[in-house]
């Protein structure tokens, strides 16, 4: 016991010491250094890993192009864990020790939230696929230094709306994984739903990681709707839908693409996909940007690149990013190229489609406008986009989209 | 890089607190309160309620402590008729009403969105390195602070009758002291001042969600203390950083062996922390500052 | 009617939190801590079965499968780290078991990725008996379930190491006296709770769907049904995961579905206050 207080202040003096070190050599000029923070494990590992494969494949594939306005780009990968203090802990790091100068692939809400003040602190960038309508305004995003690659939920509730009303359902339900992405789908979902006049039989929202939602479906179909808006993940929807089929009803569903998996596909079966709806974003699967981003997908991760919309957002952040640098010119500010990305991202000007070609348009004096692999890009003021979205219905062996809808 | 240190040793001086609740409740007591996350969750909620409705700093933590005292007491009267493990499970499931209480009463916390810009403290201070300076200093003082009452605490006669029902509780009971008493007293000490730690946890991190209340918080704690020794105080210092260092070292692996995947790396470290654990457990019970085992 | 639905869902998933408290409260009997492995020797079990069915195309090969990784697991498990702890505080137990959860975690993560997997298992709409719907798949699992807590209780009741198990967990002292070997029958009573946690992790997830934290998820759960039904007791622990499961239904339309885990807890904690040892527990003294 005689050594606890000098022991616990040694330990303080070395954290103060350490603290009052001076600066480490500055990050070399040519060099732009980028954070992958990518949700590698926890809810969002479904996509995290593809994301910071395809951010690191694609800064590798600029600088093998010779880089933008001199500078190659160098990333630091870090697992957020969809954990805000994991998120935290990961953002200091890259951000004090790796220097990087823009974080790309915060994926959840909570995860961008918590990340966001320190990015603006540091004057980085920030590149999110989260879906919280806090994120586009002050406080979260007062700097401008936040954008956002994914629709808000609120974009997605309205394109819910839209799909549900032009198949002609009349009695909505909905139900909602309670976390802020499962809610938020449905809320803007009921939200777009009355504006057109229309209202809800039922709204539940239930608790993850339980071995039967028997209950929580029964109470919903009890109220007799016509259609089921889901704001669900692969775990919990497969086993609503397998108990929904086994109650004999016959409702349909309305769901995010993100609730069904390959595995789960093949385990449901047509007889219950056949009554399912899902709805994405869509990528812009025609564009020479998808194209390629789905070749560096398959070559990294082993799999379509369809099957991963946010890895697609992932690729056009990092394009973009590196147009950006390019466009404010050689030995340019993080605050000078921040102010590119926007008109970067059009819509007005030459549409490029990748980032060579945008380059060398750049260099050749012309106004550029990036179409990418994830959307049109298109930002708002708000750093937003407002992508399209697929309605896709259930062929026999996947999904397949029928028609696109408009926000 | 001193920016990162910083918010390292930040978070190792909250979660010290934590563990020095836990060495005053299990360590030097012998309860088995694996629902200390319960107690961090209402300091940090109180904290960010009432800051973000434009209450003082100062209202926050005071309510979160009393708060987390308040409930503590009953908590205290029920579960302390159980054993141990059965104590061990009821906390643990208490700690797990909390957040599903704090997820369903959304009009007061918003339920899982979460309460983000919580207020920093001493945020006046502009500077990058002062703020978290200062805010370091404070919790140092805190650390210290407690350590202090601890000490006394154990060697004053309230010390010497919890270190007696820690090793014999029958033994007490013959001497016609309540045992539930004190333990309640201790149960509610350390309820406060782990609604201490959530709150200064709430305005550092300024978000809080009701994923960070899990009882995998909990669990951490006990590892911090088991690592730096039951019983020690200047273990659970030790303890705390050695688990940070743990957690956050990792974060370093992928820089030094680029050849292995994110996605492995996250495992690894999960894998890394569950080993220490075991092997802690199996090899060195008495932790870094080593006191003998008791039972 | 409403509720005569509900009252087959929650005994159905009162059966899954059942088995998984039989395995915690197996280990918790005798060697006296609450295993928070368990629930990842059940995630492991579901993988291997999952591993064995794909390539074999056989459920039931699939369900050998598991029950062997599961043995093999808690026997290794017990000769490594717990039957080295068996001397301390079954707090320290406890916590290695947290430890040598995360690791059976991690591994599964690292091996299979933590992307759900799903069972093929063919669906089918429901019998209706009496007005009340019920699933071929659900009798299957609720059979399997009986004939675990059967094989258990005739292991327990008739053979000789359900002899030795019981003396060693009703007095360990008194047992190592009468020359019972202590570690022999440790390594059965471990490879038979590392079985049914497999059982329970294969029905868990022919319901849900297979990730690595399965098991995990019904931890809690499971412990409060261990407790409630009384330590060490078999019966008790398939009782009340059933009565946590039909409560949990029938209370949820009232007090809101996101209360659920909240009410298993309500429940245990109202029971220990008339109860402190349990549904079926024995009344025993301090440990």
């Amino acid at each position: 016991m005689r050594f606890d207080r000098r022991q616990t202040l040694r330990l303080m003096a070395a954290g103060t010491l350490a603290a009052g070190l001076p600066r480490g050599a500055s990050a070399q000029a040519e060099e732009f250094r980028v954070g992958a923070l990518c949700p590698v494990t926890g809810a969002g590992a479904t996509f995290g890993a593809g994301m910071q494969k395809t951010i690191i494949a694609t800064a590798a594939r600029i600088n093998a192009a010779g880089g933008a306005a001199g500078r190659t780009f160098r990333v630091f990968a870090d697992d957020d864990q969809t954990q805000p203090q994991a998120g935290v802990l990961a953002a200091k790091k890259l951000l004090e020790v790796n220097r990087v100068q823009a974080i790309l692939g915060t994926w959840s809400s909570g995860v961008s939230l918590a990340v966001i003040p320190l990015t603006n602190e540091a004057g980085a960038i920030l590149m999110n696929t989260s879906g919280a309508p806090a994120l586009s305004v002050p406080p979260a995003n007062a700097k401008h230094l936040s954008y956002r690659f994914q629709a808000t939920n609120d974009r997605f509730g309205r394109a819910f709306a839209q799909i549900a009303a032009r198949e002609g359902f009349k009695r909505p339900a909905t139900m909602a994984f309670n976390n802020a992405s499962g809610i938020g789908n449905t809320e803007g979902f009921a939200k777009a739903w009355k504006a057109q006049g229309g209202s809800l039989t039922k709204a539940v929202v239930y608790e993850p990681n339980q071995p039967s939602y028997r209950s929580e479906l029964q109470s919903v179909l009890d109220t007799k709707p016509d259609v089921i808006v889901m704001g669900s993940y692969v775990a919990d929807t497969a086993i609503i839908l397998r108990e929904w089929y086994q109650t004999g009803a016959t409702t349909k569903f309305i769901l995010p693409d993100w609730a069904v998996n390959a595995s789960t596909i093949a385990s449901l079966g047509e007889d219950v996909l056949s009554n399912c709806i899902t709805v994405e974003s869509v990528a812009n699967e025609g564009s020479p940007a998808f194209a390629d981003f789905d070749a560096l997908y398959r070559k990294e991760m082993g799999a379509p690149g369809r099957g991963n919309n946010y890895a697609a957002m992932a690729y056009d952040m990092m394009v973009l990013l590196a147009l950006a640098v390019e466009a404010a010119g050689p030995g340019a500010d993080v605050a000078a190229i921040n102010a590119r990305i926007i008109p970067l991202s059009g819509p007005d000007g030459e549409v490029v489609s990748s980032f060579a070609q945008g380059r060398d348009a750049l260099k050749a004096g012309r106004t550029i406008n990036y179409d990418g692999a994830s959307s049109v890009l298109d930002l708002d003021q708000y750093g937003d986009v407002t992508p399209d979205f697929g309605a896709y219905k259930f062929n026999g062996k996947s999904f397949e989209r029928k028609y696109i809808v408009k926000i | 890089m001193e920016a990162y240190l910083l918010a390292i040793a930040i978070f190792v001086a909250i979660f010290t607190l934590l563990t020095l609740g836990l060495n005053l409740q299990y360590g030097l007591t012998g309860l088995t309160n694996f629902g200390l996350v319960g107690f961090f969750g209402i300091g940090a909620y109180a904290s960010a309620i009432l800051t973000t409705h434009g209450y003082p700093v100062v209202a926050g933590f005071a309510a979160g402590a009393a708060l987390a005292v308040i409930a503590a007491w009953p908590i205290g009267l029920v579960a302390l008729r159980l054993r141990d493990d059965y104590f061990a499970i009821a906390t643990l499931g208490l700690s797990e009403v909390v957040r599903v209480a704090i997820i369903s009463e959304k009009e007061l916390t918003a339920g899982v969105q979460g309460i983000p810009g919580i207020p920093r403290l001493f945020a006046v201070l502009e500077s990058r390195t002062w703020q978290p300076l200062l805010l370091l200093a404070v919790l140092v003082a805190a650390n210290l602070g407690v350590v202090l009452v601890m000490r006394r605490i154990a060697r004053s006669p309230f010390g010497r009758v919890i270190g007696a029902i820690r090793d014999n509780e029958e033994a007490v009971r013959a001497l016609g002291k309540d045992p539930a008493r004190f333990k309640t007293q201790v149960l509610m000490v350390g309820a406060g001042l782990s609604a201490v730690a959530g709150s200064f946890y709430a305005h550092y991190v300024g978000y809080v969600t009701p994923d960070q209340i899990t009882p995998l918080v909990t669990f951490q704690i006990w590892m911090a203390m088991i690592l730096g020794g039951t019983g020690r105080i200047s273990g659970a210092v030790l303890g705390t950083l050695l688990l940070m260092l743990l957690i956050e070292g990792a974060r370093f692996l992928p820089d030094l062996l680029p050849f292995v995947s994110s996605t492995a790396m996250a495992e690894l470290r999960v894998f890394v922390v569950g080993l220490a654990l075991v092997l802690f457990t199996v090899y060195r019970p008495q932790g870094l500052m080593g006191e003998v085992a008791r039972r | 009617m409403l509720s005569l639905d509900l009252l087959v869902a929650g005994l159905i998933s009162g059966l899954v939190i059942g088995l998984s408290a039989l395995a915690v409260t197996l280990v918790f009997g005798v060697a006296r801590f609450p295993n928070a492995a368990t629930g990842d020797a059940m995630s492991l079990g579901a993988y291997a079965a999952l591993a064995v069915a794909a390539g074999t195309g056989s459920l039931v090969a699939g369900g050998v499968a598991a029950v062997l990784a599961g043995i093999l697991l808690n026997v290794i498990l017990y000769l490594l780290v717990f039957r080295r702890l068996s001397d301390r505080s079954p707090i320290m137990s406890l916590l290695a078991s947290i430890g040598a959860g995360f690791m059976i975690r991690s591994s599964l993560g690292l091996v299979y990725g933590q992307d759900p997997q799903a069972f093929r298992v063919p669906l089918a709409r429901p019998l209706v008996l009496l007005d009340v719907r019920v699933q071929w798949l659900d009798l299957k699992l609720a059979g399997l379930t009986l004939a675990t807590l059967a094989v258990v209780y005739l292991i327990l009741a008739k053979t000789a190491a359900g002899r030795r198990m019981r003396a060693v967990s009703a007095d360990p002292a008194l047992a190592r006296v009468s020359g019972i070997d202590p570690t022999r029958v440790m390594l059965t009573l471990w490879a038979l709770a590392g079985g049914v946690s497999a059982v329970a992790g294969l029905v868990l997830g022919l319901k849900t769907v297979v990730t690595p934290d399965l098991g995990w998820n019904l931890l809690l759960p499971a412990f409060a049904a261990a407790v409630l039904g009384g330590i060490g007791s078999p019966l008790g622990a398939v009782a009340a995961g059933i009565l946590l499961g039909i409560v949990q239904e029938l209370a949820t339309p009232f007090v809101g579905f996101t209360y659920k885990i909240a009410i298993a807890f309500a429940v245990l904690m109202l029971v220990l206050l008339i109860r402190p040892r349990g549904l079926f527990g024995r009344a025993e003294g301090a440990r």
